[in-house]
């Protein structure tokens, strides 16, 4: 056990290890370099050397990438020239939103995932299987981007039942369902594809467990249906849910990157874009870092999760 | 479950009913590999062969016509400059597809290479390449996308090669342990015995032993290019303006869709969605037939 939680511990570090140094040596390898994209492209050349020595930009290779990583260990993450700001101090505000929003979509597909992935084992081969099956395939091809747009068309601006985006301003702020009202549009397109993809995932495992003995033999005993969906299926079906929360970490972040964009959700996605489009380097690095960092652990406390609900599973 | 096993049976015991066949039948028959092949046919169709029937430019502006809505002359409308949406609907096509394709060309070459390489090397390359693997695997590729189309400007076949690039790993991984479970099969040592050399063996036993599979998460890259690279589009981050792409056309008529233009979201939407569909009906649909299921 202590054996096996280290070997994940230490994958999970060279994961992020990898990830610090990919993004080093790309920023590295940037025609031009990052002076250019602070002082502009029609800079003088002076001007960018001066920045350059300024940075540290001009002392060789293996020392900046010592250097990168001594800055990070201590959790300085740059300085935004955009911003005006630490980098660190900017994140804070939007991490939290990014967690709200994926702690609400994590639950709501879930728990759809669940009841949709119990229903389609259970009438697995029938029409209500089908229908399941048909809206899962739907669900998990219809892009996110291309969903808000429609929603906010429908429900915000022809409609006109909830706000379009961001998270409102100062006015909104007494309101006390304020938060939810902004969710529940990125919340909605967010959560569609990760339930259809979770529910074909679950539904697969229940209609297998369906063809167990142990099923028959409740059926024989003369147990009901319910009691044999909840009692029985559910418990062992459930079982890989903590694999399957896992596997919806680094899904959470793509489909989130593209949901809060097209909603104006101020949350990590939504920065990540803004920087890549205003070429913000440190901004950019540390969202793409501590995405990384996010997903990895996510990852790592799946396993682990796994390890505890599950006698069976261990890591050899 | 009898029909199904008439319209699903995988040793064509369905093509007895020849003639006879009535159509509720034929829906059932078509099962979602079919329907994925035929609606990527209509879309390459659509595409690439479109536009010698409809034989407008898309990068024409007619000042008369901003944002007029489908009608006659405009099938599927006219964007803020007055382009014709339906021709850069086609062209846009093109790009994205042709991009999609490439990418998945490229990141089944390198996932295939790496796999092999894993399964068939020492023991210790391949817990080594494996350990890289599960790194990478858990960046989210949208993620580093973006961060690469940010920090270097790039044309279609730079775009292509990203994305190849991005997304190797799963089919590395899928290929690694098919070819661990190939290599100790007898015919496969049977043709070491008689002195095949590595490439031979890699290429004419193990690489068709897995070639089902391979074809089948192939399809899925697939539809997860079309995805990432009309996202990369659609952040901007992509293929560039003026040159049209579904996720780019479905971009700069989010803005104006607000204020009444549905048809600059609604066309380009449906694209990707109809694309993306396509290749995961096909790609369910064989991955069913090959596990000796029902599709469903």
């Amino acid at each position: 056990m202590i054996v096996a939680l280290a070997r994940r511990l230490g994958g999970a570090l060279l994961s992020v290890a990898l990830l610090v140094t990919l993004v080093f040596f790309m920023i590295y390898a940037t025609p031009g370099g990052p002076a250019y994209s602070i002082l502009g492209v029609h800079a003088s050349p002076n001007a960018v050397a001066a920045l350059n020595r300024q940075m540290g930009l001009d002392h060789p290779v293996w020392q900046q990438y010592l250097t990168w990583w001594m800055h990070l260990a201590r959790g300085d993450l740059g300085y935004s020239y955009t911003e005006h700001a630490p980098v660190a101090s900017l994140i804070g505000s939007y991490l939290h939103n990014t967690l709200l929003l994926d702690s609400v979509v994590a639950i709501a597909a879930i728990g759809a995932a669940v009841v949709l992935g119990l229903a389609q084992g259970a009438y697995a081969h029938r029409l209500p299987g089908r229908l399941i099956g048909a809206w899962q395939i739907v669900g998990y091809s219809l892009p996110t981007f291309f969903v808000g747009t429609v929603v906010i068309l429908v429900f915000a601006a022809d409609l006109a039942w909830l706000p379009p985006g961001g998270i409102g301003g100062a006015a909104a702020a007494g309101h006390p369902l304020m938060p939810w009202r902004h969710l529940a549009l990125p919340a909605a397109t967010l959560a569609l594809p990760l339930a259809a993809g979770l529910s074909r995932y679950f539904g697969h495992q229940v209609r297998d467990e369906y063809r167990q003995d142990y099923v028959r033999a409740a059926a024989a005993r003369g147990l009901g249906p319910a009691r044999i969906a909840f009692g029985h299926v559910l418990r062992n079906a459930a079982r890989p849910l903590a694999t399957l929360i896992g596997m919806m970490v680094p899904s959470l972040f793509v489909g989130g990157v593209l949901t809060e964009s097209v909603f104006n959700y101020p949350g990590l996605g939504w920065l990540l874009w803004r920087s890549a489009l205003e070429q913000d380097y440190p901004t950019l690095t540390a969202i793409v870092l501590l995405i990384g960092i996010l997903t990895v652990l996510g990852n790592l406390a799946a396993d682990l999760l796994n390890t505890v609900l599950d006698v069976r599973v261990r890591y050899d | 479950m009898t029909d199904e096993r008439l319209s699903l049976d995988s040793e064509g015991r369905t093509r007895a009913y020849g003639l006879m066949w009535t159509w509720p039948r034929m829906v059932r028959a078509a099962s979602a590999e079919y329907l994925g092949a035929g609606l990527m046919l209509a879309l390459a169709f659509f595409c690439w062969i479109g536009p010698t029937l409809y034989p407008h430019n898309g990068l024409a502006i007619h000042a008369h016509h901003i944002l007029s809505a489908p009608d006659r002359r405009f099938a599927l409308g006219t964007d803020a400059l007055g382009r014709n949406v339906l021709a850069r609907l086609m062209r846009g096509g093109q790009t994205t597809l042709a991009i999609a394709f490439w990418a998945s060309a490229i990141g089944l070459v390198a996932g295939l290479a790496y796999g092999m390489a894993a399964g068939l090397g020492p023991a210790w390359i391949d817990r080594l390449l494996m350990r890289l693997l599960d790194a990478l695997l858990a960046i989210p590729t949208l993620v580093l996308m973006i961060f690469f189309a940010a920090i270097m400007p790039l044309g279609d076949v730079g775009l292509a090669t990203l994305l190849g690039l991005v997304s190797w790993p799963g089919i590395a991984r899928l290929a690694r342990n098919e070819t661990l479970a190939a290599r100790e099969r007898d015919y496969v040592r049977a043709a070491r015995q008689f002195g095949a050399n590595g490439f031979y063996v890699a290429h004419a036993h193990i690489l068709r032993a897995m070639l089902p599979l391979v074809v089948v998460n192939a399809t899925f890259l697939m539809a997860d290019m079309i995805l990432g690279l009309s996202g990369l589009s659609f952040l901007g981050l992509g293929i560039q303006p003026p040159h049209a792409s579904w996720g780019g056309l479905l971009n700069t008529g989010a803005g104006l869709a607000v204020i009444g233009s549905w048809w600059l979201i609604v066309f380009p939407g449906l694209a990707i969605f109809l694309a993306i569909l396509a290749m995961n009906m096909l790609g369910q649909g064989m991955l069913a037939r090959l596990n000796g299921e029902a599709s469903g």
